[in-house]
């Protein structure tokens, strides 16, 4: 199987086989001998020519994952290379149309930073939510105008529900 | 002094990682622990672990763990002889501990009249001046003229601090470091305080400049006798919110550390202090140390004082509640050893703490040699947005601070939860900073660091490499999620429902799928 596997910076194919010792994976050109044991949901321990690195890998959804080893995490996706195609052809597109920014988790509204019609910078603050006592600023994620303003301070939100409209 | 009284069934007032430390104090004593729980917390591990569950409530702290009435009148009913409030919650309200004593219930902490003492600013300040107690040089007197300022100041010594009377928040607040700016400051001061607080006066403090936050553990019986533990180290916090604590300090030597804990003895005696209390100080780098406030129960940071000195200090709340006095481990209570204590939070440190709720997938807590978990959740528990995001405490003990440092490495690379986001990165980070492990640090020093960039996960660039394979750094996270990527997709297919109608080996599918995707050699 060929796929694209991205963390950060760093782009590279992989391609995936079966193999006596469990798998054969090519990797920027370098081929690995990987044995892979699942040892509890999400927990596997990789050997590769008798290394051994205990591994955690959350998938966060489709295609992207958290991996988390003695040392460090990171989040990698991974795609078919057709994928990423497609991706690249409507990615441009896709940034240009008006976005919705939802409310990542349960909370409250505390305030409105920005109201409808503002000019906002990437990073800017929209909305503040409260959840779990901590405040948090819901910013914009990218230059533009604020067309849209869905909640008002003191209104409970859910996960999900729509906060403002940028465009 | 209450009448002796053999406690046997202790009510827990709390939640999340104290209820459980608690529990675990009474257990061992042979005491009966009961909880009350809100409706998400049915299934926590307090309840788990307790011998008595009761719901006190919806999920709203106000209409469950902070419902002092219900939670005394639980306690007459089901025939508790004690309340233990812990930390947060009902623990430092004096009307809460008054309600426990007035329904004949022991309330395991100090009488409410220390509570209370303790609890105003103003009250406290001034019963520490009396005691000849260390307090921050200045007055509480309103500066009305210019001129009346300039004069506190220079008798003060510069640089100074103007606080706003009925301040609070950083409003109102002024740095001055020379007479020249004194007049403009004070200015400033003034509309700034009355615009926020609707009075406009200001008073003057002397300037600490980058102290530490260093506390005294003391613990006082009912029989007169009030004896320092010693200290910890808390300057590592994140907007006043401790996030490392150890003990010993190590800005702290002997001699400091008896006159700090002869000054926290001091404070405590000044209000009648009994049971445990934490006396916080600031700690100036010319070595002068400050009052700043009394905590009147179980600190969050407990364990560490614990570690050093082998004092249990849970059970010793019980036996200094049912009347016993302190005990002959209290004469020699030195630290012997080093302990750090790190606070798990449900927070991505690299979003800016935003709160991480959600179900935890997988959870493996560190072990062996010298590493104590107090954690308040299991694999597969629901942290829910309604309370304080800690989830647990990691705390190491070596024989020296250097060792105690290795050994909490270890016992983070140990450590693995997933499913939500913890500040277990952060530790990572600060354990490979210079200054940390230098033991050189004051309060803002974890937030300028933050702000400044300096403590940047250890992501795949800086690790994850296979030794001796060939392959480079950040090789094994790539590797690992293309195989877990590869094994699911192959599963799916495996399992996928059948397309064509007809019944077809499973094989036979995914070898079609297989043949299906371009490029594909499996």
């Amino acid at each position: 199987m060929e796929l694209i596997v991205r963390s950060g910076e760093r782009e590279e194919p992989v391609r995936v086989e079966r193999s006596e010792a469990g798998y054969r994976v090519t990797l920027a050109g370098r081929t690995f001998e990987v044995d892979l044991a699942a040892v509890a949901e999400e927990l596997y321990s990789l050997r590769v020519d008798g290394a051994q690195q205990e591994v955690s890998v959350h998938r966060l959804e489709e295609g992207r994952y958290r991996v988390a080893w003695a040392g460090g995490s990171t989040e990698v996706e991974v795609a078919d290379p057709l994928t990423v195609l497609a991706r690249s052809a409507h990615g441009a597109a896709a940034v240009k149309g008006p976005r919705r920014v939802a409310a990542n988790m349960p909370g409250r509204v505390v305030a409105i930073l920005a109201a409808e019609g503002t000019e906002v910078a990437p990073g800017q603050g929209v909305v503040v939510l409260e959840a779990m006592k901590m405040e948090n600023e819901i910013q914009a994620d990218r230059a533009g105008t604020i067309r849209a303003v869905f909640v008002t301070p003191g209104q409970a939100v859910e996960g999900g529900d729509p906060l403002f409209e940028i465009g | 002094m209450p009448a002796p009284r053999r406690i046997r069934k202790v009510l827990i007032a709390n939640r999340g990682e104290i209820a459980v430390r608690v529990l675990r104090g009474l257990r061992e004593l042979g005491v009966r622990g009961a909880v009350v729980y809100s409706e998400p917390d049915r299934k926590s591990l307090p309840v788990l672990l307790a011998d008595e569950a009761y719901p006190i409530g919806p999920a709203p702290s106000r209409e469950s763990y902070l419902r002092g009435e219900a939670i005394v009148e639980l306690a007459v009913r089901i025939g508790a002889d004690a309340i233990q409030p812990g930390y947060g919650f009902l623990s430092e309200r004096a009307e809460f501990a008054r309600l426990c004593g007035d329904a004949g219930v022991v309330f395991i902490g100090p009488p409410p009249a220390a509570i209370a003492a303790m609890g105003s600013k103003v009250e406290s300040r001034r019963l520490m001046i009396d005691a000849g107690v260390p307090v921050v040089p200045g007055g509480r007197d309103p500066l009305p003229e210019v001129e009346g300022a300039a004069a506190a100041a220079s008798e003060l010594g510069y640089p100074v601090m103007l606080k706003a009377s009925a301040g609070g928040g950083g409003k109102g607040m002024r740095q001055v470091r020379e007479p020249g700016e004194l007049a403009a400051a004070y200015r400033a001061a003034r509309s700034e305080a009355g615009a926020s607080f609707g009075d406009d006066s200001v008073y003057l403090e002397k300037y600490i400049e980058d102290p530490r936050h260093v506390e005294i553990q003391v613990m006082g019986d009912h029989h007169g006798r009030i004896v320092s533990l010693g200290e910890r180290e808390c300057s590592l916090q994140r907007r006043h919110q401790k996030v490392v604590e150890e003990a010993p300090s190590p800005a702290v030597g002997e001699d400091l550390r008896r006159r700090m804990g002869e000054a926290a003895v001091k404070a405590a005696a000044a209000v009648g202090y009994a049971n445990a209390g934490t006396v916080e100080f600031l700690l100036a780098k010319d070595g002068a140390f400050y009052f700043l406030e009394m905590n009147t129960r179980l600190q969050v940071e407990h364990p560490v004082t614990e570690l050093v000195t082998g004092i249990d200090l849970v059970a010793w709340q019980v036996r200094v509640a049912e009347g016993e006095p302190l005990g002959p481990e209290f004469d020699r209570a030195h630290p012997r050893g080093h302990a750090i204590e790190v606070r798990l939070y449900a927070e991505d440190p690299y979003r800016r703490f935003a709160p991480s709720p959600g179900r935890i997938a997988l959870l493996r807590w560190p072990q062996g040699p010298g590493v104590r978990v107090d954690a308040g959740v299991i694999a597969g528990a629901e942290v829910t947005i309604h309370y304080d995001p800690m989830l647990a405490k990691l705390i190491v003990w070596a024989a020296d601070r250097e060792r105690a440092l290795a050994r909490l490495g270890r016992a983070l690379d140990e450590l693995r939860v997933e499913g939500i986001r913890t500040t277990a990165p952060l530790y990572r980070a600060l354990l490979a900073d210079a200054d940390f492990r230098a033991g050189r640090l004051d309060i803002g020093m974890l937030d300028r660091k933050l702000a400044a960039g300096e403590l940047a996960p250890s992501g795949a660039a800086a690790g994850g490499a296979f030794q001796g394979t060939g392959g480079e750094a950040g090789d094994l996270p790539l590797l690992a999620a293309a195989l877990a990527h590869f094994d699911r997709v192959s599963r799916t297919a495996a399992t996928a429902p059948p397309s064509g109608g007809g019944r077809r080996s499973r094989w036979a599918t995914a070898g079609r799928l297989g043949s299906l995707r371009p490029g594909s050699r499996s």
